[in-house]
């Protein structure tokens, strides 16, 4: 079960290519922007039920 | 015999030596990875299970919904005398003893289409499939097999049943080919089978789909089906796992571990026995990031989970970020140092995840 997705920049590019997944069970998971993942479709569900990914932009 | 007859009977009517003669008969003809059980990346038990995941042997699913509470585990428990070290275990540890409509329990594998276009499914030379496989339960009865073909929504649908308790049976299911729906050649999941090990009405009120139809929500498991949740005396064990081309089951083929293991990485591998380190001078403030290769290509970008295990000016050690960078091959990992020395280090664990 998600608890929030958050997205990830890339530190050099600045392009956001991974999500940050955390599960109910505490469990951080980095979620890469691959259609084929798993993980990936599960986020775009839980997007599509009108969860909301965090954005705090890149340069963190 | 003589030599000379041992050698007339390796050969096939071309005057070729067959496949099966060779190295015991491995061929890879059967498409379940791991089907003896013996890999097992994540752990070899799993308490307290109450909802769907890969949780012990690699590429094996348990599949719960409301279906009671259950630990899943890699047995020692085998039929005597077959090959077999390992077997896949469910013991339920509390019962649902009611299932509601929507409610289930199903042991589940499922594969890549690139690796089933030697099927010919959806011609007119679609090749049958035999499974064959050894189970054992306290809990005899009906249970149900069913083959689903995920890129065109259609199934199928055997039932078998446990005779005896408590006593090691080896079954065999013959699947017809199909003749309808191809299967796509790619990397995503194109086939997938259930063990069905109960099912609430939703799945169980129509008519069993014994050949293939267009998939029906109710018509995928027999009425009959056993409720392995309704009792905390319940446990049901499976090993041996083939699936093959045709409509005869032949002897488990047997891979070498490291064969094994490699094949069950391109979908999962854990960096707990090898942990990873970066190491060199630091500045507080800057990250630094790890670079490593997977031991196998994932069969598409892993999902990464990385845990912080202990470093030098590394303090607090919480990993800022990982990724794969869109590669099946490659893992980065980076941390924040926390001060401004030489030869300071991070260390951490890791798990690459690009399960079906």
């Amino acid at each position: 079960m998600i608890t929030s997705v958050e997205k990830k920049y890339n530190l050099i590019s600045n392009e956001f290519d991974t999500y940050k997944m955390i599960l109910n069970n505490e469990k951080v998971v980095f979620v890469p922007l691959d259609p084929a993942n798993t993980d990936y479709q599960a986020i775009q569900e839980w997007i599509a039920e009108g969860n909301t990914v965090i954005d705090n932009g890149g340069n963190e | 015999m003589t030599k000379n007859r041992n050698l007339a009977d390796l050969l096939n009517a071309d005057g070729q030596i067959d496949n099966a003669d060779i190295a015991g008969g491995v061929n890879f003809k059967n498409i379940i990875i791991n089907g003896d059980m013996s890999i097992a990346q994540r752990s070899t038990s799993v308490a307290s299970i109450t909802t769907t995941g890969y949780y012990t042997i690699d590429r094996m699913r348990f599949g719960v919904n409301n279906f009671g509470t259950f630990t899943q585990s890699q047995s020692t428990d085998v039929p005597t005398a077959q090959g077999f070290a390992k077997s896949f275990k469910v013991d339920c540890t509390t019962a649902d003893i009611s299932l509601g409509a929507a409610n289930y329990g199903f042991f589940n594998y499922n594969i890549e289409g690139q690796d089933l276009q030697y099927l010919k499914k959806g011609t007119a030379n679609a090749e049958s499939l035999t499974l064959s496989f050894w189970t054992k339960s306290n809990k005899t009865g009906t249970y149900t097999f069913e083959l689903d073909d995920n890129d065109n929504n259609r199934s199928i649908s055997k039932t078998y049943t446990v005779d005896s308790a408590n006593t090691w049976e080896k079954k065999t299911i013959t699947i017809e080919g199909d003749t309808t729906g191809t299967l796509d050649n790619d990397n995503n999941n194109s086939l997938r089978f259930y063990f069905w090990l109960g099912a609430g009405s939703n799945y169980t009120s129509g008519t069993l789909q014994t050949s293939w139809q267009s998939t029906t929500d109710a018509n995928r498991v027999s009425s009959s089906n056993v409720n392995l949740g309704d009792s905390t005396s319940n446990e049901w064990y499976i090993t041996g796992v083939q699936l093959e081309a045709g409509t005869t089951a032949s002897d488990f083929e047997f891979l070498p571990v490291d064969m094994n293991l490699a094949r069950c990485q391109r979908y999962f591998e854990n960096f707990d026995d090898r942990r990873l380190i970066w190491t060199g001078d630091v500045t507080s403030g800057e990250e630094y990031f790890h670079q490593t290769s997977f031991n196998t290509t994932k069969r598409a970008t892993p999902s990464v989970t990385v845990t912080f295990n202990g470093g030098n000016y590394f303090n607090g050690g919480t990993l800022t970020s990982a990724s794969t960078y869109n590669n099946t091959n490659v893992l980065n990992a980076s941390c924040t140092a926390n001060s401004t020395n030489a030869r300071g280090y991070f260390d951490y664990f890791a798990e690459a995840d690009s399960e079906l």
